[in-house]
């Protein structure tokens, strides 16, 4: 038996003995810590979701080649695995690299039902997740993980001034709510209505549309004539389809659509100057923001990729920036998962999007930027498209302004 | 093949998954595993397809209400494993009993309503979401126990898999042997035959409806302890289509070609993708290869090839 299996398999062995001394042999003769600090990247680079998903790796390495791929003193490797926006290939391809490829943390993913799924992973393995743009609130709410940390938004933190927005400041005491059909969805647009409503606001209506709805007509003929204004979350090409539907049918001219969650950065190539003026987004990052870190990420962005990066380019980069903080605080002893979780709970960031630390409950409290679409001129691209902040929610927590407990007892937003 | 080449190819094969755990990594262990839950569930689909010549696709749904009913009834109601498991293959089942009218039709039509169907159940778990969780699901739930039995490991939790793929595999083999099987494959070559010879062949197909959505409501148990977590994805549409490509692509009819449908199929799907991001053209390129050059499958294949290869060496 042996015979043969030498016989049969001595390039194999002879492999496997190379690979041994190489990775092994350094592992337990040198400092474990010269080893590079292996990172996974979760995005949904096929799917529904291809393009964020696209947006949120070229964030991601933008931070890392900007700081030359070091952190804490160690080299960083970024493992990239396509989760397709489907949770049970997200799950599969989280347990891959946590097992095969042997990360020392994770970062995404994107799509938000993906996320329960890769913190489902995160909890048997004790690897930490540092969760990205997926916005699930129950993840740092009810049900929270205690290796997973947030570094991106949790869904209704953007709905919740919006509300106020809408009451305060446009005045509004009608208005109709369209919401995108699932979860982000819900807890963006019933987030607004909460705060709205809790100030006196009147719901007209609340109309929902199911992910991929093909005609915006119904929506709109369904919108109440005495409604004094329209809210709008939008989401993927159903952005556009709204869009169009909004001004074919003339709307424009009889009422005024704000969007809580609509136009963001990667759809305004597709829309024209129709967009100019509206209310495009209530969200913790526009590109037309004007700080110096702004202005240094969008034009390192907009060099390398000829555009202005979204939410999801901006996220991502900020994870980078955030775990890089984390490593340095630790000089770099990833292994050790509960310093590291530490360090990125007690971390201030300096963010392209304003200032960032963590809530006891693991979610960033952060600015809301209510933003109009408005064309500027870029240095690096010209004439375009951007959303301008006009209004700044500072300090914004996920729990607004009530406190967790109270939050925490009302339970998660449902329609 | 002589039916003793065919027992010690079985025994081989169940040794090899036996020693498994011993040489593959966590990762592969999972994906085995998930390869096993997806073969007994395109095994349960494989059931119609290939003995009864009815093309389902709705079997994402006894597969995700059982996986959903087991999930909420262990992880809200805190209900042990010996009664959330056989309640959600129950309610899978019971789910069969209703959809299985379909056998009322044929052909493109039966397709057509079994679509149908899938899409109400997905509609359910995915807007009902006070109930189902909506796309964030069932989550945490826990590895199964039996009283003071129970699992602790991905590997026992493979072992367990193992042993209900192997009575399932049997259980089958006697079904699809027994006069039913027969009336089965005799239904799905000419169905005014067997009736003039006197068969009820609706009440047949309904039966056999039935049985088939109570495997996959066992393999959506399997699942949902596997996954430990379930959401509307597991009852939508695209499952139900991979499923019976998995028992296309390895082989209708037969009991070994839907799980190297699954191997194959989630092998692609994990492996290729981790390093092409093509990937899915990868898989488009393996069914258009299969439909042209096997059509009926990998087991088709090699069993072509054996019979030419056996044809030669007596000649």
């Amino acid at each position: 038996m042996r015979l043969t299996r030498n016989g049969s398999r001595t390039p194999l062995r002879t492999l496997a003995m190379l690979l041994t001394a190489l990775g092994l042999g350094t592992a337990t003769v040198a400092h474990a810590q010269s080893e590079p600090i292996r990172i996974g990247l979760l995005p949904p680079l096929t799917g529904p979701l291809a393009s964020p998903g696209r947006e949120m790796v070229d964030g991601f390495k933008l931070f890392w080649d900007q700081v030359g791929n070091t952190a804490g003193g160690r080299k960083i490797e970024i493992v990239i695995a396509d989760t397709t926006c489907n949770p049970d290939q997200a799950l599969t391809q989280a347990r891959r690299i946590v097992h095969q490829e042997k990360v020392h943390f994770m970062v995404g993913p994107l799509c938000g039902h993906e996320g329960p799924a890769v913190a489902q992973v995160s909890k048997e393995t004790g690897v930490p997740l540092v969760m990205d743009a997926a916005g699930a609130d129950t993840i740092t709410k009810w049900d929270r993980t205690p290796t997973v940390v947030r570094t991106a938004v949790s869904a209704s933190q953007i709905g919740h001034p919006f509300g106020e927005y809408l009451y305060k400041e446009l005045g509004l005491r009608n208005v109709t709510f369209i919401g995108q059909d699932y979860t982000w969805g819900h807890e963006v647009t019933l987030g607004a209505v909460r705060t709205y409503t809790e100030l006196g606001g009147k719901v007209a209506k609340i109309i929902w549309n199911p992910l991929g709805t093909r005609d915006y007509g119904a929506t709109i003929a369904a919108i109440p004539q005495d409604t004094d204004g329209v809210s709008a979350v939008v989401v993927g090409v159903d952005r556009l389809r709204m869009f169009e539907a909004w001004f074919n049918f003339g709307m424009d001219k009889k009422l005024k659509i704000h969007g809580g969650y609509w136009m963001q950065q990667d759809v305004l190539p597709q829309m024209d100057d129709r967009a100019i003026g509206l209310i495009g987004n209530s969200l913790h990052y526009a590109a037309g923001l004007d700080t110096p870190e702004n202005r240094a990420f969008t034009d390192a962005f907009a060099r390398k990729h000829k555009r202005l990066p979204s939410w999801f380019a901006e996220s991502a980069y900020t994870a980078g920036l955030w775990t890089k903080t984390a490593i340095d605080a630790i000089n770099g002893k990833v292994e050790d998962r509960a310093a590291f979780l530490k360090a990125m709970r007690q971390a201030q960031i300096k963010a392209p999007r304003g200032l960032l630390r963590m809530d006891e409950y693991d979610n960033p409290i952060q600015n809301v930027y209510i933003s109009k679409v408005q064309k500027i001129k870029h240095p690096v691209l010209g004439e375009v498209l951007t959303n301008v902040p006009i209004k700044t929610y500072e300090a914004v927590s996920q729990f607004w302004k009530w406190t967790p407990e109270e939050f925490l007892k009302r339970g998660p937003y449902k329609r | 093949m002589p039916k003793a080449a065919r027992i010690l190819l079985a025994l081989v094969v169940l040794a090899a998954a036996v020693l498994l755990p011993r040489v593959a990594g966590p990762f592969w262990l999972g994906l085995v595993t998930q390869m096993y839950v997806f073969g007994l569930l395109a095994l349960s689909v494989d059931l119609l397809l290939g003995h009864a010549g009815l093309f389902s696709l709705c079997h994402a749904s006894f597969f995700a209400v059982s996986a959903y009913t087991t999930a909420i009834l262990q992880v809200r109601h805190a209900v042990p494993t010996a009664l959330a498991a056989p309640a959600g293959i129950l309610a899978g089942t019971i789910l069969g009993l209703v959809f299985g009218l379909a056998v009322r039709t044929r052909g493109v039509y039966f397709i057509l309503i079994t679509i149908a169907f899938g899409y109400v159940v997905w509609g359910v778990a995915h807007r009902w979401s006070s109930f189902t969780g909506g796309d964030n699901g069932v989550t945490n739930v826990p590895f199964p126990a039996l009283g003071t039995l129970r699992v602790e490991s991905p590997t026992e939790y493979y072992y367990l898999v193992l042993a209900v793929l192997v009575l399932c595999t049997i259980g089958y083999r006697v079904l699809v042997a027994s006069p039913f099987g027969l009336t089965l494959r005799g239904i799905k070559a000419s169905e005014t035959r067997m009736r003039s010879l006197g068969y009820h062949s609706d009440l047949h197909l309904y039966v056999a409806f039935v049985v088939s959505a109570a495997l996959a409501s066992l393999a959506g148990v399997l699942y949902v302890y596997y996954n430990r977590f379930v959401n509307p994805v597991a009852a939508s549409f695209p499952i139900s289509v991979e499923v019976a490509l998995m028992a296309i692509v390895g082989g209708t009819g037969t009991i070994v070609g839907p799980f190297i449908g699954s191997g194959i199929i989630l092998g692609l799907r994990n492996w290729v993708s981790s390093f092409f991001e093509l990937y899915a053209s990868v898989m488009g390129l393996v069914f258009i290869v299969v439909v042209l050059w096997a059509p009926d499958g990998v087991v088709g294949l090699v069993v072509r090839l054996w019979v030419r290869a056996v044809k030669a060496g007596t000649r």
